[in-house]
């Protein structure tokens, strides 16, 4: 066999696989879409081209849901948490990639394991917490249970990346007699762009799939953010709407779509974490 | 006496050591800090303690559980006064003895200087840390407490007070034939669950990264965009999705996919045995993008030169997977993939938005789907049991804690390497 | 080091625990006597939507009493969470609403208060609406609305309701199924079993027994095998068990693919909404001639224990559940009172869907209000599961299920 045929066999078969997983993992999208636009209310009577399709969910959730709010407030949380949550890490983990600090070596594990400890008694402590604070009821007492949730590991992984931005380059900046702030600012950052853009597009997306968190600390159907707003739709005992819950969730589904594809290039590269320092 | 003693035992009250070596400023700087400690925090740390060790003692004016949150923020306030205080007699005695030494002590120029560069690190670290302290800790703290209390329905505040009942709670959990019958099943399939599917999604995700990323391979970017698409839709909307597709009559993977083969209907949701593989698939298909995406970091930046020298060397496609690739993959992201196996262990949301658990299994109180986690969680949270909930989650923890400790150490990522 | 941090720490802790006394008793509190002072405002958390139902009624109050009243609407089933945060902050309302079956978790943990009214008053109401907002012999609340599950057919494919459930195992009436009902879910099973002879907790004239657990008796292990009939007979599809059974038997039923449904009141508008003509009747017999007997669900008013006007908030409550005004909340809300009188008022009993519903009720029992409720829903409809799938016959699942209630209750309900 040729190394040419050896290749294209190999190449084919590549296609082959590929194309089986993207109909595996594409035909669920393709209902949710194919349902939002069904007539009806259920997946049940739907069916993935619909018959006679239909704007009437979007319609639905413009006209008798709150869903613009929810998507305002979710916008609002998700930006808040991104921006704090990549101030946060950017600085966390810069301090455990260059400094030596008491609980450096295993404060960062600690957390990373803590936040294995399972949550649903814990989440009546943040409750109790969030109103003694006059956090309850807010989006704000919201981000920051997020963005403390996200620490440690997007930490871990900004850390590893840090650690592959040679050493020399701050070492010469103090030469030169930079303060850390400046060092930090003009030559990390500007070279971990790739991995902030990822802990950023975690940050973001991690406040559209929680409904638990918000549904315990957000009481005002008002504040609600999308997550809770949708999983009422369907969890709702009597009268649910699938196809309108398919509909919003469509909705949801685009913006972070275009934000995964616009920020796949930083992702590849952001992600190296660490693997060639070994 | 020597400097080094009497500084120390001036500093009892902050701030008079640092006045006593001459570090004026510091040292009022300390006391004015420790006068504002204990004027500010006073009432918050009396009712605090107060609350904290009899959990109130009228219904309706003390609420416990309230007590008992308030109680914990004061230890907490305590444990970084006592940090403070530490430091403070630390302070006062290292430069006690510097004088003893015959060391002239810093300047105030020279302190600022140490401040802000010694500071620094925590400076950083300071605002996340904070954060952890109340969004991780605390309520860690709360639900091991709550473990050595009564509160469940009959004790809820604030018609009732809650009580401290010291270990009963592990008493009862191990004394009732309630909890023992069916756990060695739910256990069981606990363990299961987590090791398929998660190692399924893991390998999915390695396999299919490893595919994408030929170099001749065209396409990557769409390819990716389209692999990556789970991840973009929120987890919970996905599974309610799959659980109408699997509906045994009238959902599309019966109707329309086996149908079409020719296959007979399978009982995905009243038989355990389908509803488990079902389960598996759909962690697998939420999962893997996740795997991939990092993966798919890593192998960009495995060198070049590595596979060329195993070319020369004659090495295959595989042999070069198995010698180059795979370690690397799993050397840069074993914390990853340790997480990924602790988060499927408690993966509360799949099994409960698929299919609640179910289906029944004729003789044990647990559903056939039901993890450790959803399990317990329908066992006390249904009756409020909220104190045996607390007990059963703090046994489970020190399992979950231990292992993952134990493999987080043997993963070379946190070994420790050079810092400036 | 250490040593040196060890002493201060004690130090602190002392301190602390001798400062630690407590909070200052506060003087004066409740003058004990006399008529409760009129306050200047009562606060009422009305259902989601309903608010237009008492609008009238609290304008009449105000004008009475000079009393104004605060209407606020909270979705019904957060308003126990909500009471429990806002009652202690001081922001709490003076009255709820709040299903039947929540009265006595709430009064346990101390979160509504008894009300005393007299007895004409209670006479005013069905007795197995009174008997639902009672908890261990105190009443807590008036009644405002009662629901349960009723038939609701397509008047497009069937003609009238049947006087039998067994009419509908023959005819399929052009449709792909004659009868829907979610079997598998114990709300709706239960009126099957206990129709049959079985019970959930018997009832000692009133007061439930928590002890005798009747689901597995004769009565009820006839009522599973007849609901797993229409399983086995393939009259109900496998689909519509489990946890999304509801969701799918609506949409069968409005994609006329089934021509009748056992569902309750709350169903009928969005029947309607999906264009569907429905007519609306009590259940049919069972095979034994008996009725099925349904769970009734209460909707009452009740005073929050946080109120400091108790007095005048029980007058309120019972002004607005009066025979008058219960009469405007039905013609605007459409929910039910149990208000005997109404029953037999034209307005109820020329309106179809709120007859049958009303005679339904009669024949149905309230869902137990004991906490001990909670244990029975999962090990319930797990045996009703178990024997629909064939898993397992009925005696045995239920005398599972009965075996697991009775440890349940036995575990978590131990009354110190």
């Amino acid at each position: 066999m040729s190394i040419k045929t050896a290749k294209y066999i190999r190449l084919t078969l590549s296609y082959i696989i590929l194309l089986a997983a993207i109909v595996v993992v594409v035909y669920p999208v393709l209902w949710v879409i194919g349902s939002s636009f069904n007539p009806g209310n259920s997946l049940m009577s739907s069916t993935i081209i619909p018959e006679n399709a239909t704007l009437a969910h979007y319609k639905n959730l413009f006209e008798n849901t709150d869903y613009l709010t929810w998507y305002w407030n979710t916008l609002k949380v998700c930006f808040f948490t991104m921006v704090l949550a990549v101030i946060f890490i950017g600085l966390t983990a810069y301090a455990f990639s260059r400094y030596k600090f008491i609980g450096r070596k295993n404060g960062l594990l600690l957390f990373l394991v803590l936040q294995m400890v399972p949550q649903f008694v814990a989440i009546l402590a943040i409750f109790i917490l969030a109103d003694q604070v006059k956090l309850l009821d807010t989006h704000f007492g919201l981000v920051l249970v997020y963005v403390g949730g996200l620490i440690p590991m997007n930490t871990w992984l900004a850390k590893g990346y840090y650690d592959t931005i040679p050493k020399e380059l701050d070492e010469s900046a103090r030469m030169d007699g930079a303060g850390h702030f400046r060092i930090f600012f003009q030559i990390i950052l500007p070279l971990s762009k790739p991995i902030l853009a990822v802990v950023a597009l975690f940050s973001f997306i991690s406040p559209f799939a929680d409904f638990i968190l918000a549904s315990v600390l957000l009481r005002s159907p008002e504040k609600f953010t999308l997550a809770i707003g949708l999983y009422n739709m369907i969890s709702d005992e009597f009268g649910n709407s699938f196809t309108t819950f398919a509909a919003g969730s469509v909705l949801i589904a685009i913006p972070i779509g275009i934000l995964f594809l616009s920020l796949q290039r930083y992702f590849v590269s952001g992600l190296t974490a660490g693997g060639t320092k070994g | 006496m020597t400097y080094q003693k009497k500084a120390m035992l001036l500093s009892v009250i902050p701030g008079l050591g640092q006045i006593f070596n001459k570090q004026w400023l510091k040292g009022s700087l300390f006391l004015l800090l420790a006068a504002s400690y204990f004027i500010v925090f006073f009432n918050t740390l009396n009712m605090g303690l107060w609350g904290i060790v009899t959990l109130g003692e009228v219904p309706f004016r003390d609420h416990s559980v309230f007590l008992l949150v308030e109680g914990i923020i004061a230890l907490i306030i305590i444990a970084i006064g006592l940090g403070f205080y530490a430091f403070n007699l630390y302070d006062a005695s290292q430069n006690g003895k510097k004088r003893d030494q015959g060391i002239a002590l810093n300047t105030l120029r020279e302190q600022y200087l140490t401040v802000v560069d010694k500071g620094f690190p925590y400076l950083m670290v300071g605002p996340g840390f904070f954060l952890l302290i109340f969004v991780v800790i605390f309520p860690i703290l709360f639900m091991i407490l709550l473990a050595f209390t009564n509160y469940d329905l009959y004790h809820s505040p604030p018609a009732k007070l809650v009580e401290w009942v010291g270990i009963q709670n592990f008493i009862d959990i191990f004394a009732l034939d309630l909890w023992r019958e069916t756990f060695i099943s739910v256990f069981a399939w606990t363990i299961i669950w987590t090791f398929s599917a998660t190692t399924l999604q893991v390998a999915i995700g390695i396999f299919l990264a490893v595919v994408v990323n030929q170099k001749d391979l065209k396409f990557k970017g769409l390819i990716r965009t389209l692999l990556i698409l789970p991840w973009a839709v929120p987890a919970f909307v996905s599974i309610l999705i799959f659980s109408g597709l699997f509906n045994e009559s009238f959902g599309a993977i019966n109707m329309q996919i086996l149908a079409s083969l020719g296959i007979d209907s399978i009982e995905w949701m009243t038989d355990p045995f389908y509803s488990k593989i079902a389960l598996i698939f759909i962690q697998s298909w939420l999962g893997f993008p996740f795997v991939m995406a990092m993966t798919t970091g890593v192998l960009q930046s495995i060198p070049e030169e590595l596979y060329e020298a195993a070319t020369v060397d004659g090495a295959s496609t595989f042999d070069k997977f198995k010698a180059i690739t795979l370690p690397m993959i799993l050397f840069a992201t074993a914390p990853i993939l340790i997480t990924q196996y602790t988060f499927n262990f408690n993966n509360f949301n799949v099994i409960y938005l698929f299919n609640a658990g179910g289906p029944p299994v004729a003789g044990q109180n647990a559903g056939g789907t039901d993890i450790l986690i959803s399990w317990i969680y329908s066992l006390t949270m249904t009756s409020s049991q909220y104190s045996k909930a607390a007990a059963i989650t703090v046994l489970l923890s020190i399992v979950i804690v231990t292992v993952a400790l134990y493999n987080f150490r043997k993963t070379k990522s946190f070994k420790d390497e050079g810092t400036i | 080091m250490k040593k040196l941090l060890a002493w201060p720490l004690t130090f602190a802790l002392a301190a602390g625990s001798l400062a630690a006394c407590g909070p200052k008793e506060e003087e004066g509190g409740k003058e004990a006597g006399k008529e409760a002072d009129k306050p200047k405002q009562l606060t009422i958390w009305e259902d989601k939507e309903k608010g237009i139902g008492t609008q009238d009624a609290i304008k009449a109050f105000e004008k009475k009493y000079g009393i104004k009243v605060k209407l606020e609407e909270k979705p019904m089933l957060d308003q126990q969470e909500k009471l429990r945060l806002d009652g202690r902050s001081g922001k709490g309302p003076d009255i709820i609403t709040t299903p039947h079956d929540r009265v006595g978790p709430l009064a346990l943990e101390g979160l509504i208060a008894p009300i005393k009214v007299s007895d004409e008053t209670k006479k005013l109401y069905t007795e197995s609406s009174i008997n639902a907002l009672t908890y261990d012999g105190n009443l807590y609340g008036l009644p405002k609305s009662t629901e349960t599950p009723v038939f609701v057919y397509n008047k497009a494919l069937m003609e009238k309701a049947p006087e039998t459930l067994d009419e509908l195992k023959g005819d399929k009436f052009g449709a792909e199924y004659s009868y829907l009902a979610n079997w598998t879910d114990f709300y709706f099973a239960h009126g099957v079993l206990s129709g049959m002879g079985g019970y959930v907790f018997k009832d000692d004239n009133g007061t439930l027994d928590p002890s005798d657990v009747g689901l597995a008796n004769d009565g009820g292990v006839e009522g599973l095998d007849y609901i797993t009939s229409w399983y086995k007979e393939g009259l109900f599809p496998k689909g519509i068990i489990g946890k999304d059974a509801g969701q799918t038997i609506d949409a069968l039923f409005t994609t006329k693919k089934a021509a009748s449904v056992m569902n309750g009141p709350w169903s009928f508008q969005p029947y309607k909404d999906a264009g569907i003509d429905i007519g609306v009747a009590p259940l049919p017999k069972l095979p034994n001639g008996e009725y099925v007997k349904t769970f009734i669900g209460v909707k009452g008013y009740f005073v929050s224990s946080y109120s400091k006007n108790q007095e005048w908030a029980t007058k309120l409550v019972e002004f607005i559940t009066n025979e008058e005004n219960s009469k405007v909340r039905f013609e605007k809300t459409a929910e039910i009172p149990p208000v005997v009188k109404l029953m037999e008022d034209p307005i109820i009993a020329d309106n179809e869907a709120a007859k049958a519903v009303a005679i339904q009720s009669e024949r149905g029992v309230p869902m137990p209000n004991i906490p001990e409720m909670a244990e029975v829903w999962t090990p319930a409809a797990n045996a009703l599961q178990l024997s629909a799938t064939g898993k397992s016959d009925a005696q045995k699942a239920l005398e599972g299920a009965v075996k697991q209630i009775n440890q349940n209750i036995e575990t978590n309900h131990k009354k110190k």
